[in-house]
């Protein structure tokens, strides 16, 4: 459906370096929070991140949205260049991206009514009057399956999947093109887990919305992405169609972090429990950054850093032993 | 790691303390009597129902799961059994260790109990460590309260624990802080510090909820491991059924105060009897096979002081009717030790 069609969200090879202090007056370290990554997002289609905390996937969201400047790269949305942060530019193509996070009690203002919260993203655009404003509010909190006596309420009067169709209606207030959700879901209840995803594949059906879709959760993103993204230390690790990943992963960390996903019923691919834990990104090992937990490693992945290649298959993958295996094969 | 682990299975009688007489195990049958059991356990705070007769036992050597969504009581059960919970909360019913009676015991009885023969270690493990101690001597804090050792004695078992839970260079690790260590690093802390007691139940509460995937893989195990190797019991309190499926032999699924579906794990996941469980299993994604549409649960889990009559999920169940709202609906048999509160259980499930 949406072949050819330009993107509406590009990063080009982006890192984002942080500098950071060992000890009170030690000296700085540079850490590679997110180190040359390139990814798109087509309009109305979701890309789905997933990797293990520090890997980089919610620096990668704020990237998307402007709200980190990057140190090398270029992000790119609607084909133009991201203008800086907090410029009159800027300010105008937040109204088009929007971001759900994972706690929607610390997202909203616990003092205003979820109406007057709702309503502020088209006060703050200068959107409508007043009475269209009401009416758009009225319409939203429709759209996220909440009831009209919900406007009048306050944050804490009411429920966490509740709260959560608040700040996704807030964030539609807008009408936005790119949604950037972190961790959405990760904070509700399984029963109520299930609604709000149905409602989020909704809304995109209904409103063609683009969504950046960020979690650990590895089923839930399975069942919103049309394509997704491993990350390890910053980096993609595999990147393609969401079916192929999770049912036969080729990068030995996407192995692993799928096998590692409990499952009620028998499992499919044998568990492989990775030794050690995740690396610091101030202390990244040599060479491919998972060799140190891989099982697979040999001499040339402590050396050269893989780069993310095609695969005979059509996904993406960054390690050396798979595109030597495939080498072989063909 | 693992030329430690043969090293505990060396001596592995020498880890009851006599004094304590928890060599009942030897001297009566496994099978006498379960190990914890609970019956009509009831839990109010300031009159609002928390618990509304939970009935479950433990035996020996067990791995049990109980899974519910937040606030279905699954941690207040254990809180409530070890007398963990405060003056406000009225208990009522029965928890039995061995046949003796734990509620409404002398505070220095519970002592003995709690962290001896019952640990228990919780979702956030940062928070459970105190954060200006060093973690071994936390874990040889433990050791002297619950086992008389010396420092010396206190500081050598410390090692020998850190080394069985699979933290490496245990040794120099002993003198790190808590904030030093990563999540899963401190989950092992944790699970040694409960160890040093030497216990007969580990209470798990979400033990891997905060840990990365891959790390929960880790954990989950490592208590596999201990579990076999020391052949205590184990209470898995998790939201996660594949957490649960991944551990325990039996689950109980919990719902507003009540146990409401009980089984054995593989016909729990291929035949739930209770619309809730199915509900939660429906709702799940599933990791291969074409994608569908989520079935979710309409509405929400009821207030507890607003529950509805009768059947507390009657009013999110598919399959309801009006006789559901006539009374709390009394557990039925579903199959081989399986059991389910719902009047309207699949014909099929019911043995014939």
């Amino acid at each position: 459906m949406t072949e050819g069609v330009a993107n509406l969200l590009e990063l080009d090879g982006v890192s984002r370096v942080y500098g950071s202090r060992r000890g009170f007056l030690g000296a700085s370290v540079a850490v590679r929070a997110v180190d040359q990554l390139s990814l798109s997002v087509a309009p109305g289609r979701t890309l789905g991140i997933v990797g293990e905390s520090g890997c980089g996937k919610s620096t990668t969201g704020r990237l998307a949205l402007g709200l980190e400047t990057p140190s090398q790269g270029r992000v790119r949305f609607e084909g133009q260049p991201m203008p800086a942060v907090g410029s009159a530019a800027w300010r105008r193509l937040r109204a088009r991206m929007q971001l759900v996070f994972q706690d929607p009690l610390g997202a909203m203002d616990r003092r205003l009514t979820i109406a007057t919260q709702i309503a502020e993203p088209l006060a703050i655009h200068a959107i409508g009057d007043v009475s269209e404003r009401r009416d758009r509010v009225a319409a939203l909190l429709r759209d996220v399956g909440l009831r009209p006596d919900h406007a009048a309420r306050h944050p804490h009067e009411l429920s966490g999947g509740q709260r959560q169709r608040a700040v996704l209606a807030r964030a539609l207030a807008t009408d936005p093109a790119l949604l950037v959700c972190d961790e959405p879901v990760s904070a509700l209840d399984v029963s109520i887990q299930a609604q709000v995803v149905n409602m989020l594949t909704d809304l995109q059906q209904a409103r063609g919305i683009a969504m950046l879709f960020i979690s650990h959760d590895l089923k839930v993103v399975r069942q919103v992405s049309h394509s997704v993204a491993v990350m390890y230390l910053g980096r993609i690790v595999e990147q393609g169609d969401p079916e192929a990943i999770f049912a036969q992963p080729a990068h030995p960390y996407s192995r692993a972090l799928v096998s590692a996903i409990p499952v009620p019923g028998p499992r499919r691919i044998p568990r492989i429990v990775l030794t050690g834990d995740p690396p610091n990104p101030a202390d990244r090992p040599t060479g491919c950054a998972f060799h140190p937990r891989c099982i697979a490693a040999v001499a040339v992945c402590r050396a050269r850093t893989p780069e993310l290649l095609p695969t005979p298959d059509g996904r993406m993958v960054a390690c050396h032993i798979v595109h030597d295996s495939n080498r072989i094969a063909t | 790691m693992d030329g430690l682990v043969s090293d505990f299975t060396a001596q592995p009688p020498s880890v009851h303390n006599p004094a304590h007489g928890r060599q009942a195990g030897m001297t009566e049958p496994a099978t006498a009597r379960p190990l914890v059991a609970i019956s009509g356990l009831q839990v109010a705070f300031d009159g609002v129902p928390a618990l509304r007769g939970i009935d479950l036992t433990v035996q020996r050597g067990e791995a049990v799961g109980l899974v519910g969504e937040s606030g279905c009581g699954k941690s207040v059960t254990w809180l409530a059994a070890l007398g963990l919970l405060g003056r406000t909360a009225r208990i009522t019913g029965s928890v039995t260790l061995a046949g003796e009676e734990l509620l409404g015991v002398a505070p220095a009885t519970l002592d003995r109990v709690r962290g001896g023969r019952i640990a228990m270690i919780f979702q956030d493990p940062a928070t459970a460590l105190n954060p200006v101690h060093k973690v071994g001597r936390q874990v040889a804090e433990s050791l002297r309260l619950h086992r008389g050792m010396d420092h010396a004695a206190a500081t050598a078992e410390a090692r020998r624990l850190f080394d069985m839970v699979g933290i490496p260079d245990a040794a120099r690790r002993l003198h790190a802080y808590p904030h030093e260590m990563s999540g899963g690093q401190n989950q092992r802390v944790m699970i040694a510090m409960a160890l040093a007691g030497q216990p007969e139940l580990l209470i798990a509460d979400e033990p891997t909820t905060a840990l990365d995937a891959t790390i929960q893989a880790q954990i989950l195990d490592l208590l596999r491991r201990l579990q076999a190797e020391t052949g205590m019991a184990l209470v898995l309190i998790s939201h996660d059924l594949g957490v649960v499926a991944d551990l325990c032999s039996r689950v109980g699924v919990m719902y507003a105060g009540r146990i409401v579906e009980q089984a054995p794990t593989d016909a729990l996941f291929a035949r739930p009897a209770h619309p809730y469980t199915q509900g939660l299993l429906g709702a799940l994604p599933d990791m291969v096979g074409p994608r569908r549409r989520l079935s979710a649960i309409p509405g929400g889990i009821p207030e507890p002081w607003n529950l509805p009559p009768g059947c507390a999920f009657a009013p999110r169940c598919p399959a309801h009717t009006p006789a559901c709202d006539l009374a709390e609906p009394a557990s039925r048999t579903a199959g081989r030790e399986h059991q389910a509160a719902c009047l309207h259980l699949a014909p099929a499930t019911v043995p014939a």
